[in-house]
């Protein structure tokens, strides 16, 4: 789950890395009892969870003369389609230099992976594809809680000294703070030192229950349903819904249904050794989309057996909407049951995503 | 054959628990099958000097190591104390370990996988169904009634895709040498690149069916590595960017590992990718005629 940046930038100043002075506010009305902290040019940043927000117009410089009215027009934006419903308030820094410091998990190496550039900013993306030497990298050892000074001068090169600690303190949060990522961007020198100008931080879905997140923010209300279920759920947005055991075997069936000039409503995995009641919430949930013109079932047994899959289907109730396709454990008796009902069955994955491609079109 | 064989004394951990006690069952039913040792051990802190399927539980792995002759282990305990399972098992020397367990923190992932790599160990998952050599041994949750022993070895990031995979070769008398299950985490143990280099040691095996899916870059890195005959498949070419598709490995990073760009730098390293599962019995067959 990405964090917003005013909490980031909280969790940065609890680790004792320098962000700017700043204020978090949920209307204008809030800013004028916060101006005298802030100096005389102020910036203001929507918080708001998409990228690229600056481009869009979410970032606005003022001063402390035009901040509330500035902030009135902010208010009443909409950045990427999102409405702006927090805005953070900062001290406009005097920045001479940006940098880009960023720490991730490194999938090829299983190890943190940190990287740095003397050329920070917004165009850090182009910089990566276009001089990709300029950004050096370091992995570490994640059984080890400071990054080695060695490691912290063949990162840094020739750029001021005081950037060393911030990198051991943004590791510390990213090892105590379960992060995927943490990264400052830009990372700026001013007069009165080094600043985190902005900073972004992704928690480990897996870890947000021991960092004290009760919900993951990033689900709409459908997926945070099929969530309590136990179930992997994507919206998309075709028509045709699909139900599957094991992340693999559904998104093999999404994409069967692209192979045959179909589109998908949604990717939803019931998981390993599916019970007939979670097999029905997954009908209804699927079939509860209004988009949804036809439901593949497609699942594979093993744990999950085929009887009380189809005694799941056969529960929800919906037989015009659903094309199954079953193999495995209890293959037989599953199929006698569905057929008992009149449902309509396939031998093969290719079959079966055929079949419901036709039905939609 | 893998990681193990028939001779492989293996140990659970989590063996009193719903999973353990389940898959203990039809582990031993596929050793007695094949003639296999199987699991003689289990552990479950606490619940030592029971019996799970009459195999004897212990509190601690050394316990259970020096009662038994262990090589592999299979790890059923939940998310949040599986990472100390796995580092456990390391420091009492067991070798191959089969992680189970899914939705363990990366962090904790990453840490237990540097350790068991200082002690010389291999660890496969977390998040996997483990492996299945047919004839041999079972070292998880595979169907073991899918499988046909043959020459063709199977690395795979899912679990029901890899059946689905199977269930085609052996329908089409194409039979297996092992398949390895590895995970569909972002952070694993053990890596294309390294059940490749175990299947170029394997004289049974003679040719690779690599199943990949959407995010990072192991898949590519896999097949640079080998001299392997190899034919993929990767799945999650209609995944949508920075979407988790169940697997929290399976998500498309800023552009980074989508399925598109995965094809074509596995197609230029010389890789033949199917397109559906369907098609990999057949590309198997053209490219070995008369081989395996």
């Amino acid at each position: 789950m990405k964090l917003r940046e005013y909490e980031a930038k909280k969790i940065l100043r609890e680790y004792g890395i320098p962000v700017p002075a700043g204020f978090l506010i949920r209307s204008a009305a809030e800013l004028p009892a916060h101006l005298t902290g802030l100096g005389e040019n102020i910036v203001l940043k929507a918080q708001v969870d998409v990228g690229g927000r600056g481009k869009a117009g979410g970032i606005v410089m003022a001063d402390r003369n035009n901040a509330v009215a500035m902030a009135q027009d902010l208010f009443k934006k909409e950045i990427k389609g999102l409405p702006v419903r927090e805005v953070l308030a900062e001290q406009r820094l005097e920045i001479q230099h940006e940098y880009f410091l960023s720490i991730t998990v490194d999938r090829s190496s299983r190890q943190p992976l940190l990287l740095f550039t003397e050329s920070g900013g917004v165009d850090i993306e182009i910089t990566a594809k276009e001089h990709p030497e300029a950004i050096r990298t370091v992995i570490a050892n994640p059984l080890m809680r400071d990054i080695p000074p060695f490691m912290i001068r063949e990162l840094v090169g020739t750029a001021p000294k005081e950037i060393g600690p911030v990198i051991n303190k943004l590791y510390r949060v990213f090892l105590e703070k379960d992060a995927l990522l943490a990264e400052i961007n830009p990372l700026v020198t001013t007069p009165q030192g080094v600043i985190a100008a902005d900073a972004k931080l992704i928690i480990d879905d897996n870890a947000l229950g021991r960092q004290g997140f009760a919900v993951n923010r990033d689900l709409t209300d459908r997926e945070r349903e099929a969530e309590k279920h136990g179930f992997s759920y994507v919206e998309l947005d075709g028509t045709i819904g699909v139900i599957g055991n094991g992340a693999g075997l559904t998104m093999s069936t999404l994409d069967l249904i692209g192979f045959y000039g179909g589109k998908a409503a949604n990717f939803l995995d019931v998981g390993g050794g599916a019970e007939s009641e979670r097999v029905m919430h997954a009908v209804r949930l699927v079939g509860s989309v209004p988009s949804v013109k036809v439901i593949v079932v497609n699942l594979l047994g093993g744990i999950t057996k085929c009887d009380e899959v189809a005694k799941g289907i056969i529960a929800a109730g919906i037989p015009q909407k659903v094309i199954v396709r079953l193999a495995g454990t209890n293959e037989a008796e599953g199929r006698a049951l569905l057929s008992e009902k009149g449902y309509e069955m396939l031998d093969t994955m290719d079959l079966v995503v055929k079949k419901a491609v036709e039905v939609a079109a | 054959m893998i990681y193990g064989d028939k001779k492989s004394g293996v140990l659970v951990q989590g063996a009193t628990g719903k999973q353990g006690e389940f898959h203990i069952g039809l582990m031993n039913a596929y050793a007695r099958e094949v003639g296999g040792r199987g699991v003689v051990a289990g552990v479950t802190p606490g619940k030592g000097g029971k019996e799970v399927h009459g195999v004897p539980v212990y509190n601690t792995v050394k316990e259970a190591m020096r009662e038994h002759d262990i090589s592999a282990s299979v790890i059923f305990v939940p998310a949040a104390a599986a990472a100390d399972s796995i580092m456990e098992e390391a420091h009492a020397g067991i070798r191959t370990i089969v992680a189970i367990t899914e939705h363990i923190p990366v962090h904790d992932t990453m840490k237990a996988i540097a350790y068991a790599r200082m002690e010389g160990c291999s660890v496969i998952g977390p998040n996997c169904p483990g492996l299945l050599s047919p004839g041999e041994v079972k070292m998880g949750i595979m169907p073991a009634g899918l499988f046909l022993r043959g020459n063709v070895g199977v690395i795979s990031r899912s679990g029901t895709l890899t059946y689905e995979v199977v269930d085609e070769l052996t329908r089409a008398g194409i039979g297996q040498s092992t398949v390895v299950g590895i995970g569909g985490d972002p952070v694993i143990g053990q890596t294309f690149v390294d059940v490749l280099q175990r299947f170029e040691k394997d004289p049974q095996t003679k040719a690779v069916v690599l199943i990949g899916e959407v995010g990072g870059n192991l898949e590519e890195e896999g097949a640079k590595s080998t001299d392997l005959p190899v034919i993929s498949y990767i799945a999650g070419i209609s995944a949508p960017p920075d979407k988790r598709m169940g697997h929290a490995g399976a998500i498309v990073e800023g552009g980074e590992g989508d399925a598109g760009s995965k094809i074509a730098r596995l197609r230029k390293l010389g890789v033949p990718v199917a397109s559906r599962p369907s098609e990999i019995p057949a590309m198997v067959r053209d490219l070995f005629r008369g081989h395996c």
